[in-house]
Parts: structure tokens; sequence; C-alpha cells
């Protein structure tokens, strides 16, 4: 029988535990040797800046031919109304007509059809550009932030950046909008709505595939800032419907914190759930 | 609708409105004399809790809707205009459907003065 020392048991016992460690350690890189080249992850590009780093705002771009950066109110009037009503000889998709009717039929009774609004749901573009709220605006050469004081409506046009991805863009009720300079105008393209609890009209929908293009243009000596707006939606209404609006810029404003309180829709009828024609 | 909704009053006050105003009867006005019961200065209304005596003597409670603050300020409004237990009179547009209440078109203080919210004339 033979005996071992205990530093010899020591010496291989440590042997073992020092073989098995280099062997755990290893193991990752003797996998990734073995594997594929094609399973290599590529090293993730850097985010873009965004709008507003100041090393993107500072890269050399033309000047903006003009600055919207105030507040403005949109000026009601008999030549900019605050509806997006339907023109003359309009023609709606099945789907949209049902809408309509109903909505046609609720207000011949004096009630309130699908006032998603009145419910805290997001008055979304078009609408909410003509509330009767100002809209604080804040430009940069990467981006206009527009501030409407309506519920705080957040819409960002941002001018560094084509459309995102479809794949990837998250949706809203204000859309995605990017802007491009046009000559003395500025041109804001809008896609990727949410098409639910969402109007363009009383009773007209906007639905997910409303495409909003508006031709903005700063005049009266930058008193009155006009915008053109040409929207399609296929699955709402046939061809593309026009309109101009114009807001004043007020001077004399600022824009309060503005929210929507359940408490508040409680104490009125029009905007208990129960009272709306849903 | 939105036919009305954020309607111009008659006098060309704008209605802040953040609703449809369809439940609002328009061609109609009343006029009633209570206690305020609450006066809320918020966004995106203001609005007053009027407690008014019915025919049968029964306390109903108004519940009247106003602009926002933004507007009632250049119409002289503060909060402190109205207080709770002033005893005035308020005439609304009312509700179509008899809720007690309506849309605001103006009030009479305790000390005479008649408040609106139409934003006083520049001279």
């Amino acid at each position: 029988m033979t005996h071992r020392s205990p530093n010899r048991r020591l010496r291989t016992a440590l042997t073992l535990v020092l073989t098995v460690g280099c062997l755990a350690a290893a193991g990752p890189a003797l996998r990734a040797q073995n594997a594929p080249a094609a399973q290599a992850s590529p090293a993730p590009a850097a985010p873009p800046l965004g709008a507003l780093a100041p090393a993107n705002r500072a890269k050399p771009r033309p000047p903006a031919p003009f600055d919207v950066t105030g507040v403005w109110l949109h000026a009601n009037s008999a030549t900019s109304n605050f509806r997006f009503a339907p023109p003359d000889g309009f023609k709606l998709t099945p789907q949209a007509q049902v809408h309509y009717d109903a909505a046609r039929k609720a207000q011949a009774e004096g009630n309130v059809y699908r006032d998603d609004i009145g419910q805290c749901w997001p008055a979304g573009l078009p609408l909410i550009m003509t509330r009767v709220w100002p809209i604080a605006m804040m430009q940069y050469p990467t981006a206009i932030y527009m501030v409407s004081e309506f519920m705080n409506s957040l819409r960002v046009v941002y001018l560094d950046r084509p459309h995102s991805d479809p794949d990837v863009v998250v949706r809203s009720h204000n859309g995605e909008s990017i802007g491009r300079w046009e000559g003395d105008t500025l041109v804001i393209d809008t896609q990727f709505f949410i098409g639910h609890h969402h109007w363009i009209d009383s009773g007209i929908p906007a639905s997910d595939a409303m495409h909003v293009v508006e031709r903005v243009r700063m005049v009266n000596e930058g008193r009155t800032l006009e915008i053109a707006y040409t929207i399609s939606d296929p699955k709402t209404f046939e061809g593309e419907w026009k309109w101009t609006k114009r807001w004043n810029r007020v001077d004399d404003r600022d824009i309060a914190e503005v929210s929507c309180y359940p408490d508040l829709n409680d104490h009125m009828p029009s905007t208990r759930s129960k009272e709306n024609v849903r | 609708m939105y036919t009305v909704l954020l309607a111009v009053v008659a006098a060309g006050t704008p209605v802040a409105a953040h609703h449809s105003a369809a439940g609002i009867d328009r061609t109609q006005s009343k006029t009633v004399t209570g206690m305020v019961k609450e006066f809320r200065w918020g966004n995106p209304h203001a609005w007053i809790d009027l407690d008014v005596a019915n025919d049968k003597g029964v306390v109903e409670t108004w519940s009247i809707e106003m602009t926002s603050p933004t507007f009632l300020l250049r119409a002289g409004w503060k909060s402190s205009t109205l207080k709770s237990g002033d005893k005035v009179t308020a005439t609304v547009r009312p509700f179509r459907d008899g809720t007690p209440g309506g849309l605001f078109v103006s009030v009479t203080l305790p000390d005479g003065r008649v408040m609106t919210e139409r934003a006083a004339a520049t001279p």
C-alpha cells in the first residue's frame, strides 16, 4: 500500500483545480474561435445625436428662412375656420360613411357622437393645431418643438432626419413630422398616426393611413403663420382634402399646464361617458 | 359635435372647451340665484357650483362651466372673485337634458358688478 505525503496530495489537488479553472476560463474563447465568423456580433453603431444635442445643433446648415419661435393662436375666421371640414363633393369610404352618418344622426338629435377629446383622448393632428388654445413653438436648426396649451400636446417637427423605418416607428396621435425647407416655405410631412379615437372632423375618422403635408409660410411681417394643408387618408376618403389656416403671433401670452381631469369630466353631462353616443 | 366644439358664442367670446358642446342648448338661457358652493379656478375650465332652490324648495347644485383662467383673467376675473357662500345670480346656456347647470354667460356679484367672460375692450 502506497501512502502519499500530505504535500503531494496538496500539489495534486492544486493542479486539478488550476486545470479545471483554466479550461473553464478558456472555454468561451475556444468556443468563439470555433464559431462561424458570420455569427460574430458587429460593434453597435453609435446612436445618432438627438435634436437638442449641442454638437448636432452646431453642425453647419443653411440659415432657416424664418423662425417660428413664439406663441401662436389660431385665427378663427371665415377664411380660416378651426374645423377641417370635408370639401364639397367629398366621398367617404364605406367604413367612414358609417361614422359620418351616425354623427349626423346624433347631431340632429342633439347628442354627442364619439367626443373622444372630451374623454381625454389626444386631439391629434390635424385638430390639435386649431384648438382655441395657443401653441408655443421653439425652433432649433434640428427641430421645431410645438407644445399646444391644450392638454400640453407635444409635437416635434424634425429637420435633421428622414422618416423612421416603419418597422420601428412608434405611432402617435400627432404622428411623425419631418420638415424640410423649400425656398421661403417649410414643408412638413407627417405620417404614422394612431388610427383609433382620432378624428379629422365630426364623424370623419383619421386612420393609421392618414398622410398630412403642411406648407408653412411666415407672412404679415412675421405676425401671421399660414399653413396650407393637404391631407389624404385612403381608409377614410378619396383623393386629397385641402385647407389653408392662419395663426396670429400672441406676444402677450404664455402657455400653462393643462390636463384632462376625470373629476372635471364627471362634472358635466357633455363629458360623462354614459352621455356619449358610441 | 366638432361643429360647435370650441364654438364662438354669439358675442364673440371664445369658449376654450375641451369637449363637444352638443349637450348645451344655445338657443336658451336660464337665470338662477343661489349660493356659491365652490368656484374652481383651473385648467382647462373654471367652473361654478351654485346651490339653487328649485320650485319645490329643494336645493339643487348647478354646475356652470366657464372658459379657462387665461381668458377669464383678461375679463377681470381672479380666483377670489367668487367665494363659497356668496349669493349670486347667474345666467347660463342650459344643458339640453335638464341637468341643473350649463355654459356660463354672466354672473351678478353680491356688490352688483356683472361679470362675463368677455375681455374688456382695449381703448
